[in-house]
């Protein structure tokens, strides 16, 4: 595919996004992000990079641009500069220590997500760290909004950003990739196991780490007794929350919900599951999610094939928007993607049997009418086994600088020790 | 010379479908009682053993895919004499198709019957318009390799129009006309395969064709960009070439032995009699009426070691009537194919990225 680029000294030339520029080699561009700045190297929280980022939030929150893409309207308010000030007040030191920024990051975040490269590199250049971010041939969208927005921002700022952060595009040259790899202090990788696989055959420094966001597994649980309970109100925003969670992202994200667990009694528990799929089903007739024939055609073959398996009962559509399994049991809880709106469904006697089929790949546990101690008990019990968010419905997307375990302005800095 | 209908396109729709409906319905329970995890996906559906099916539309599909993701198989692995692989031009999914002894003999015997529909009984000096390399390799035996070789047998005496470069022979093909041009004969090949190595060499040539009955498949896609469709081909090759018995064929590895041949008259795939097909709504999946575009479902008598009999495929199509052509039953075209679901996930930086 990539056959057609003209090659120079063996090695594709970088086309540069962010700031927008001529094609560079990697060398002129790692020597050029590495420089000594004029008006000095980047600390952590440098109002320089906050500045910057505080206006590139406010033209994500235009109005045009938020009403045609909804998740940049997301990643605006995370920006804004109060939650910056917030998310930077928790790297504050006391005592023997002091912070600093890491080194150089290189980040490489998933084609498809089209913002999780702007979480993973404004974390890290607040942070205080220069950062290549590698972009996606395949982005569209939001991305080219994302990339217009911060070159729009640029003009204003000081040249230090323009300098420390860049965002490129190349094609499938493992000798960009690798030079890269060899320069930089962090490694970043998103989109899953065969990424990481893929981009760890170039070897990093000895002193350099690997970040990895390798393919999680997420679920959704309703408390059968919270159900019950639930004002008609709380159960359809229930029902809208979890098609945000699922639809959005065509159920593919890490921290999607795919598995709707139901905890409680069991004939309680069907009479949940028929009301839900009610609001569900109306909540998908007014957002008028159509699903593509390739995709409809893709479930039944996700579907069909866990029942080939053993692993479910019963199947059932709802359409093309809504299908739902009756898994064989529990712990037959498939961990793939099956299609958007594929839910495999299984009531739990409690929490505690979450438990016992939790594994390390599962990543968020969107919840509907838990008590906040039965949620606490469940992660103590989990003991970070798996599973590392836990998080009401409706916000299973929603990003947060602690992600996968780490607390990503930690990894993105260092500390150093002074004892006097 | 208008082929005839007899043997196994004599089927009329209502006829077609009483006879059909039985065997299906037997075939169906007969896979249940063979193959446990089509069993298993039918029951999780709510179908019940011993079902009854009022229509053909009505007996459940499996999505063609499913052979590239699971082992579905009616016969134990000690019966298995041969496993077909489809293609996949993407590399990586390959359908696996099971065939113990009976079915591996019963394929070439269908396929034989359809096509002597177009071929008459003899076997015809033949024209492959392919390399002799592409069953020569064994090694990297292809789809396209299988295809060929399986056709070979409906002709005699073969010739390949492309020499071992893949560069058009045309002293081969002009030695073949010589020898066998005054009388019927065969002309075997790919679509785009056809069109780029006979229909081009013919017309700078000036060869006459007019003989020749031409059997092709594989789509047009590799054509699209020369504007080149159905009617374009029949017409350039009848005006150019003086052919004009000409059948594409639609089929496929997950269903063969069933062949989907393209009537005299053109512009039309017919269904031979043990096979039909079920264009349907992609929406709600029930049939569609005649005229209206959906996902093809074919459907055929003939597998009997793996659960083939009616396969939801990826193709688009429309049924343009009902026992108003060349032959009796359905004919339709196929449109193209769908295009792949591709989600949004997070794991997928490279998935993709080598196509």
């Amino acid at each position: 595919m990539f056959g057609h680029l003209q090659r120079r000294s063996g090695v594709s030339p970088i086309q540069q996004r962010f700031p927008a520029g001529p094609d560079v080699e990697v060398a002129d561009l790692l020597a050029a992000v590495t420089a000594e700045p004029e008006g000095g190297r980047l600390k952590v929280g440098d109002p320089r990079i906050v500045d910057f980022i505080v206006k590139f939030a406010r033209k994500l929150l235009a109005p045009a641009t938020a009403r045609r893409f909804p998740e940049l309207a997301s990643l605006g308010f995370f920006l804004r500069r109060g939650e910056i000030t917030k998310a930077l007040a928790g790297l504050e030191t006391t005592g023997d220590e002091l912070r600093f920024p890491r080194g150089l990051v290189f980040h490489v975040p998933p084609a498809n997500v089209d913002t999780i490269f702007v979480y993973s590199w404004a974390l890290s250049a607040l942070a205080g760290n220069p950062n290549v971010v590698r972009i996606s041939a395949r982005s569209a969208g939001a991305a080219e909004t994302v990339i217009a927005c911060l070159n729009e921002a640029l003009a204003e700022a000081d040249p230090i950003v323009a300098q420390t952060q860049r965002m490129v595009t190349y094609g499938r040259d493992e000798a960009v990739t690798s030079a890269l790899s060899a320069a930089c202090d962090l490694r970043v990788i998103w989109g899953g196991d065969r990424s990481v696989a893929e981009i760890r055959k170039s070897p990093i420094a000895p002193h350099a780490r690997d970040l990895t966001f390798p393919d999680r597994a997420s679920f959704a649980a309703i408390s059968v007794d919270g159900w019950a309970n639930a004002t008609p109100e709380q159960r359809r925003d229930a029902a809208t929350g979890f098609y945000n969670d699922s639809y959005w992202f065509d159920q593919a994200a890490c921290s999607s919900p795919r598995t709707l667990f139901w905890v409680g009694d069991e004939a309680a528990a069907q009479v949940g599951r028929t009301e839900f799929l009610a609001l569900l089903g109306e909540v998908v007739a007014a957002k008028h999610f159509v699903v593509e024939p390739a995709m409809a055609v893709q479930k039944r073959v996700s579907a069909y094939g866990v029942a080939a398996e053993g692993h479910a009962t019963a199947i059932h559509f709802n359409g093309n928007a809504v299908a739902t399994l009756e898994l064989s049991d529990p712990a037959d809880v498939p961990r793939e993607w099956l299609g958007v709106g594929t839910f495999p469904q299984a009531t739990l006697t409690g929490l505690d049997e979450f438990v016992r089929i939790a594994e390390r790949k599962d990543q968020t546990f969107s919840h509907f009418g838990f008590q906040r101690e039965e949620l606490v008990e469940f992660a103590h019990a989990l003991a970070g086994r798996g599973i590392d968010r836990i998080v009401p419905f409706g916000s299973a997307l929603s990003f947060a600088a602690v992600w996968d375990g780490y607390d990503l302005l930690s990894e993105f800095s260092r500390l150093t020790t002074v004892t006097g | 010379m208008t082929a005839t209908a007899e043997g196994v396109f004599g089927l009329a729709q209502a006829e077609r479908e009483a006879a059909l409906l039985p065997a299906l319905t037997e075939l169906t329970e007969h896979h249940r009682a063979t193959c446990e995890p089509y069993d298993r996906i039918l029951g999780s559906l709510g179908y019940a053993h011993g079902a009854e099916f009022g229509t053909v539309e009505e007996v459940p599909w499996l999505p063609v895919r499913m052979f590239k993701h699971h082992v579905l198989k009616s016969v134990p692995d000690d019966e298995v004499f041969k496993v077909l692989t489809s293609s996949g031009t993407t590399g990586a999914e390959v359908s696996r198709i099971y065939l113990d002894k009976q079915a591996a003999g019963d394929q070439p015997r269908y396929l034989g019957r359809t096509l002597q529909a177009v071929l008459g009984e003899k076997r015809l000096p033949m024209l492959m318009v392919d390399t002799i390399g592409i069953i020569k390799n064994r090694r990297s035996f292809s789809a396209r390799g299988a295809g060929v070789l399986g056709m070979a047998n409906f002709g005699r005496q073969h010739v390949y129009a492309l020499d071992e470069d893949d560069k058009p022979d045309v002293e081969a093909i002009k030695g073949f006309l010589a020898k066998h041009g005054s009388e019927p004969f065969l002309i075997f090949g790919f679509t785009f395969m056809v069109w780029q190595y006979l229909y081009e060499v013919a017309r700078e040539h000036e060869l006459d064709l007019s003989n020749g009955i031409l059997i092709h498949s594989g789509g047009w896609k590799k054509l699209i960009d020369r504007a080149v469709d159905n009617a374009e081909f029949r017409r350039a090759f009848a005006a150019d070439t003086g052919l004009t018995r000409i059948h594409n064929y639609y089929g496929m590895v997950e269903q063969l032995g069933t062949v989907f041949v393209e009537g005299p008259s053109g512009n039309s795939l017919y269904c031979p009699d043990f096979a039909d097909v079920v264009i349907r709504d992609p929406e709600t999946w029930a049939e569609q009426p005649v005229g209206v575009p959906g996902v093809i479902e074919v459907v055929s008598t003939v597998p009997r070691s793996y659960p083939g009999h009616a396969l939801l495929t990826e193709d688009l199509g429309v049924v343009h009537g009902v026992d108003d052509g060349d032959w009796p039953g359905k004919r339709f075209s196929v449109l193209g194919r769908l295009p792949r679901a591709e989600a949004r996930g997070c794991s997928d930086t490279f998935s993709g990225g080598a196509a």
